[in-house]
């Protein structure tokens, strides 16, 4: 065929194009990669036992994650439309992350040095950086599946940005569950675990995003 | 050759439904994307012709990602650059060694005047599932409405609309895997 039977064949009976709502769509998606992580981790690891006097902790840690994923959101978005330009919407992502492993450095300058470590590593195995990445992957495939409907030309950095937009959702969940309240455990920790999604999302990205 | 301001205008118009001005962009467009190709596959102008035809279905299937708050050419740009990439790297993984170093950047062949791709589009389409095919027959290379597609075929009208969006999606996919076989 010759391009411009091509060209006659895609205009022909062309439709208005109805005005996308990739914001809402975005939303929805967001809301329910939250709503399964919150499930996956209600059925499978459980609310922390001292909910009731831990509600505080367990907000500030929920708030934490969702000022992340904010932080993150604006770039995934932009991923999306090609030619786009980035702008601060990178340098976003990068201040959030060292605004929290400073302000974990602050909280660990402030404390008598025996009881550093213990606050640092919630005394044991950071396991959050191993759960959270499972129950962000159900939002991760959700948003893949959004972007496919776009049109993302930078795959690894798309799939990077939206593992660590699910990781962001996933800490969420995972902070009804997390036991350890210390700031500056939740401000390293909580961000490594985003940082990896962000890494699995780039490793896969630019074979799950492909169009 | 249209510049930025006109391109985006007809984009936009084609948006709108204006089928003149959609084919009026898809032109324009055509022309520019030919001489981005042939700029980068010096060797190989035959793929260059396959990428515009390619780029062009890209475009238009997804039209709705483009922000009218932005430059036109640099959405447009984007996608061509996306397309070839896409290309080189299957050609990698099939042992054809065109790396992007290796390609000539310079004025295009101008002995190569074919607009014709190597592929046929119109082979293409019969791979396409039975209703996406034919609703794209009877809609966009027979002169029937979308109303008078949902009469012959019994599909809603807005089922016709999806499937011919779909198809035109996969048929685009389907471009890049025969590209590069």
């Amino acid at each position: 065929m010759k391009t411009n039977d091509l060209i006659d064949m895609l205009s022909k009976n062309v439709e208005p194009a109805e005005r996308p709502k990739w914001r809402m769509r975005m939303m929805a998606t967001l809301l329910a990669g939250l709503v399964i992580a919150a499930v996956l981790v209600l059925t499978f690891i459980r609310m922390r036992p001292d909910i009731g006097t831990a509600t505080l902790p367990v907000l500030l840690k929920a708030g934490f994650s969702a000022a992340a994923a904010a932080a993150i959101l604006p770039l995934t978005m932009r991923l999306m439309r090609p030619g786009a330009p980035i702008g601060w919407r990178a340098a976003a992502v990068l201040i959030f992350a060292g605004v929290s492993l400073l302000a974990a450095f602050i909280a660990l300058m402030g404390m008598p040095s025996e009881m550093r470590m213990r606050a640092w590593m919630g005394g044991g195995f950071p396991w959050c950086i191993v759960e959270i990445p499972l129950f962000s992957a159900p939002a991760a495939v959700l948003m893949v599946w959004l972007a496919r409907g776009l049109a993302p030309t930078r795959l690894t950095l798309s799939g990077a940005a939206i593992g660590a937009l699910s990781g962001g959702l996933g800490a969420m969940a995972y902070a009804m569950y997390c036991p350890v309240d210390s700031v500056a455990f939740v401000t390293t920790w909580y961000v490594v675990a985003i940082a990896i999604c962000a890494a699995f999302g780039a490793l896969i990205g630019s074979k799950l995003l492909r169009w | 050759m249209a510049d930025e301001a006109a391109l985006r205008a007809l984009l936009l118009k084609g948006l709108a439904g204006d089928e003149a001005a959609h084919r009026q962009f898809l032109t324009e467009a055509a022309a520019l994307l030919r001489a981005y190709f042939r700029n980068r596959l010096r060797g190989a102008p035959e793929d260059a012709e396959d990428l515009v035809q390619e780029t062009l279905v890209a475009l238009h299937t997804r039209r709705d990602t483009y922000d009218p708050n932005l430059p036109l050419t640099a959405w447009m740009y984007a996608i061509a650059r996306y397309r070839l990439i896409d290309l080189l790297r299957r050609k990698k993984r099939r042992g054809e060694h065109t790396a992007i170093d290796d390609l000539e950047i310079g004025d295009a062949d101008p002995e190569f005047d074919a607009s014709d791709a190597k592929r046929d589009v119109t082979t293409l389409l019969a791979k396409l599932p039975e209703k996406q095919r034919r609703a794209i027959e009877l809609v966009k290379l027979q002169e029937h409405s979308v109303e008078e597609a949902s009469k012959l075929t019994g599909y809603g009208v807005s089922d016709i609309k999806v499937s011919i969006h779909r198809g035109m999606k996969a048929l685009m996919k389907l471009m890049a895997e025969e590209g590069a076989a």
